[in-house]
């Protein structure tokens, strides 16, 4: 058998359990390593158990008594903290008695005590102190919940007439158009030779050709106040015979009847208008990447 | 022990009926063995006398839900170990914050002598202060379970009821306590 460890020394020295079978008996007997190790551990414990008590008379008990009695409490009462820690003066308040209310109980009793009315009478102004802040914060929270009950009105009335607006008056769609110089003279020119090579005699023909002038219309004229505002004439003028013949095309009271296709064929001609803008093309290709955003409205 | 007899159960019922001046009996009954107890946990007569009192006092406010068939000796001895254990605490609270305060920043921490001199030693004896300085270094649980068992010779059963935990940590206190005492005695001679 393996010595004994010193909590196998601890619990044989206490008798504890299953320590003192008959096993370490005789190895405690036989070893003399172990005997040696117990025997120190009961001189050192023996020595401890010579603590002696300070004898209380017969009295102690009468003693307690007064002090404990001093503390406790009508029948039935209830105590504050405040007067709990009065009672206890600077005595440590047990615990268990600590929290909030000590509400000490004692079955059957209905009489109500002296002290819990003299408790109530003293309490009396922080009574009504407390009340006046409770109704101070009702009132707040009451005002608090009216405002915001008004403003949450308001702000429903704002987006009902908000909404309404939007109904009565539909906004203006307008269509934005990016416009590339480069596009608006490759389509002036293609409209410039269907004009050129125009039968006056078939509408279905003339037709779209009064559509198209009409969209190119808005961006020349842009094209145009740029070129103008730059300083370039040459594109200020091929864009100003360009409007002029387009606004012909466009809104011309007669329409595209015959006479006028043959006007503008030959105001097309004498204006050299389809030369010029070819010219533009050609020698001004770092314009053709100028761009226009134009805004149109629903009539343009 | 002390066992509850007839006067106990005559004297609780007259309590819960009413009657303060009947919890009298209770205490005085039993306030000498809550003594004993009390001091050799807190080895000071006047925490002790404390002790006693709390320990009442808890008992009175508590006493509608004593168990009529339970005995009201151990009751108490009980609400007495928890609130020894409480003073202990509180005790070693109030020494750590007071070692706090008298610290200095210059020189260290001062913190009080554990090992006494011959004078104090041979001026103290009668009161038992080379057990109670060998205890000093015990926490409050491993203090609590080494005077159940050393000195008041309660089992470990009994202790770990007393202290609310298992057997095996009621012993695993006591084993510790008891390393903690030798140690302490042992440091002590040589100093002596």
């Amino acid at each position: 058998m393996t010595h004994l460890s010193e909590e196998e020394l601890v619990e044989r020295y206490y008798r504890d359990g299953a320590a003192a079978d008959g096993a370490e008996d005789r190895h405690v007997e036989e070893c003399e390593e172990c005997a040696a190790a117990l025997a120190a551990l009961e001189s050192d414990l023996n020595a401890v158990r010579r603590m002696d008590v300070p004898e209380r008379d017969g009295n102690y008990g009468d003693t307690i008594w007064k002090r404990v009695s001093s503390l406790l409490p009508e029948s039935g009462a209830v105590l504050s903290v405040a007067k709990g820690a009065e009672l206890l003066g600077d005595r440590e308040v047990p615990q268990g008695l600590k929290p909030g209310i000590f509400k000490w109980r004692a079955n059957g009793t209905t009489e109500v005590a002296p002290l819990r009315e003299k408790l109530l009478r003293e309490n009396r102004p922080l009574l009504w102190r407390g009340l006046g802040y409770a109704a101070g914060c009702a009132v707040l929270v009451a005002g608090a919940f009216y405002v915001g009950t008004v403003w949450e009105h308001q702000q429903h009335l704002r987006q009902d007439a908000a909404r309404a607006a939007e109904h009565a008056t539909p906004p203006v769609q307008q269509r934005v158009v990016v416009v590339v110089l480069g596009d608006h003279l490759d389509r002036s020119e293609r409209l410039l030779v269907e004009l050129k090579h125009a039968d006056a005699e078939d509408p279905e023909l003339v037709k779209p050709l009064r559509e198209e002038a009409r969209n190119l219309l808005a961006a020349n004229r842009e094209f145009r106040d740029d070129a103008e505002k730059t300083g370039d004439p040459a594109l200020t003028k091929a864009l100003g015979h360009l409007d002029t013949l387009l606004t012909e095309m466009a809104n011309g009271p007669q329409g595209l009847n015959a006479a006028a296709i043959e006007r503008l064929q030959k105001q097309m001609n004498e204006d050299g208008l389809l030369f010029e803008v070819r010219v533009l093309r050609s020698k001004n290709p770092h314009r053709e990447s100028a761009v226009r955003v134009l805004a149109r409205g629903g009539t343009a | 022990m002390v066992s509850m007899g007839h006067s106990d159960g005559t004297a609780i019922e007259a309590v819960l009926a009413g009657d303060r001046e009947a919890y009298a009996a209770l205490v005085t009954r039993h306030s000498r063995m809550l003594f004993r107890l009390a001091y050799r946990m807190t080895g000071n007569p006047a925490d002790a006398d404390d002790v006693v009192q709390d320990a009442f006092l808890r008992a009175y406010q508590k006493l509608s839900s004593f168990e009529s068939r339970s005995d009201f000796g151990t009751w108490i001895y009980r609400i007495a170990v928890h609130c020894a254990l409480d003073r202990l605490q509180s005790r070693r609270r109030d020494e750590a914050r007071q070692v706090s305060e008298d610290s200095d920043p210059e020189n260290g921490v001062q913190v009080a002598d554990a090992a006494p001199g011959p004078e104090r030693l041979a001026q103290s004896a009668e009161i038992g202060v080379l057990q109670e300085m060998a205890m000093r270094g015990l926490t409050a649980m491993e203090r609590t379970a080494f005077v159940l068992r050393h000195m008041e010779e309660r089992s470990t059963e009994e202790i770990a009821a007393a202290l609310q935990v298992s057997p095996n940590t009621a012993k695993q206190s006591v084993y510790r306590a008891v390393q903690k005492v030798r140690q302490r005695l042992t440091q002590m001679k040589v100093t002596v």
